[in-house]
């Protein structure tokens, strides 16, 4: 019985592996577009940032305070916490023109702007 | 019948009382092009948005659904998903975890009556964005496909062997932005049960759903859907044995950054039995069913 109730768990868990490898293969593909942000005083400098469309876009992100920040988007979809005094690096995959907020899920007042074109 | 619309408006009430009190005060100075985008999954209901959550993010989620009524006597069940949730993509989500049920029955026609809770059994689901949304698309698609495994049948709390392949198209759109969002969903679910006395059930449920949810706070989203479900005795929808509409209030709070809960309430308010005159399908379906999902994020 066991042994069934495992199975289409299995099934779902390589569906899912199978379509990560299918959209991840033309992502690596093609050459990332790097945008480098600071954190500095409970805010991102510059708080707006452009990359062009179509192209995976790969944040750096530059924590300079003293305490842990959470680089956050919904839209772009992606999250990292980024230790006190370090560096975090956040993979997007080839993004469509448009607006795409992120922020420091540990401050409301955190926000940023990533516009691409 | 009365009596359950009755109860599901004043609930929609409590929903609404309890979400401005929530948040009313955080409200007032704020515009919703300042809030923070939200997560569309959850915000609708029973109907499930597109939302796949983000990269990394795990979930443990407790999520209970009850349904009451019958044609006669007393009936209430509920069944409880334990469930953990990923996003290892920015495309795909996997779900999966334990199902635990009760059941109190007595005196329903066809139903043993019976007083029990039992571990049922297990599930995953798979869902995969296929439409994204960006600040120049407002419209989303996620495609799901969930099997469960039952070993206690979810209407009559009976020993069986069930096999349910659920697969649902979820879509919404944001039709202001920040603000408010209509969701829809499509619904196929064949099963196939086998019972204690080696009878082999095989059956489909279609159906879908529209829901309203608009966002009066940032973490507070107050709305109401409506189902319509048709029943077949065969999972190539060839033996249709009735069908019914619901409608009902639903209720997101978001608590904290990482935590929030859902809660909905759907009454049945039109229904139809094959080769039955009477008002509603009870046979098939409930007259009420509600909804509470708690939610942590890590």
């Amino acid at each position: 019985m066991f042994y069934h109730m495992l199975t289409p768990i299995r099934l779902t868990l390589a569906a899912g592996c199978a379509v990560s490898l299918l959209h991840a293969a033309p992502a690596l593909a093609q050459q990332a577009a790097e945008v480098h942000l600071t954190y500095s005083n409970g805010a991102f400098q510059p708080s707006e940032v452009r990359a062009p469309a179509d192209r995976p876009v790969v944040f750096r992100v530059k924590n300079l305070d003293g305490k842990a920040m959470e680089f956050e988007s919904k839209s772009l979809r992606v999250e990292k916490v980024v230790a006190a005094k370090s560096e975090g690096v956040i993979n997007v995959r080839p993004l469509k023109s448009g607006r795409y907020e992120f922020y420091d899920d540990f401050n409301e007042k955190a926000r940023g702007v990533l516009t691409v074109q | 019948m009365r009596a359950g619309i009755a109860s599901g408006w004043r609930l929609a009430a409590v929903f609404g009382a309890f979400a401005l009190l929530c948040h009313a005060g955080a409200a007032r100075a704020e515009d919703a092009g300042s809030w923070k985008e939200i997560e569309t999954k959850y915000i609708f209901g029973f109907t499930t948005g597109s939302g796949i959550g983000i990269e990394g993010e795990k979930e443990f989620t407790v999520d209970s659904i009850g349904r009451s009524g019958k044609r006669d006597g007393h009936y209430a069940a509920t069944e409880t998903k334990y469930e953990y949730e990923f996003t290892p993509s920015q495309f795909i989500q996997i779900e999966f975890g334990a199902l635990g049920s009760t059941h109190n029955i007595g005196g329903v026609t066809d139903l043993d009556s019976r007083n029990a809770a039992a571990f049922v059994g297990g599930f995953a689901e798979f869902r995969y964005l296929a439409i994204e949304r960006t600040s120049n698309n407002p419209f989303s698609v996620t495609l799901a496909f969930e099997p469960n495994v039952r070993l206690i049948d979810e209407t009559s709390g009976e020993h069986v062997h069930n096999y349910e392949f659920e697969t649902t198209v979820n879509a919404d759109v944001e039709l202001l932005r920040n603000r408010l969002y209509a969701g829809f969903d499509l619904l196929y679910e064949p099963e196939a049960t086998w019972t204690a006395t080696e009878d082999t059930i095989r059956e489909a449920t279609l159906g879908g759903s529209a829901a309203l949810s608009l966002r009066i706070t940032p973490g507070v989203l107050v709305g109401a859907e409506a189902w319509y479900l048709r029943h077949y005795d065969s999972p190539t929808l060839s033996d249709f044995t009735g069908d019914a509409i619901m409608l009902g209030p639903t209720l997101y709070v978001q608590f904290t950054p990482k935590m929030f809960m859902i809660a909905a309430w759907n009454s049945q308010v039109w229904g139809r039995e094959v080769g039955n005159s009477l008002l509603l399908n009870l046979s098939e379906f409930q007259r009420n069913r509600a909804r509470l999902k708690f939610a942590w994020e890590f």
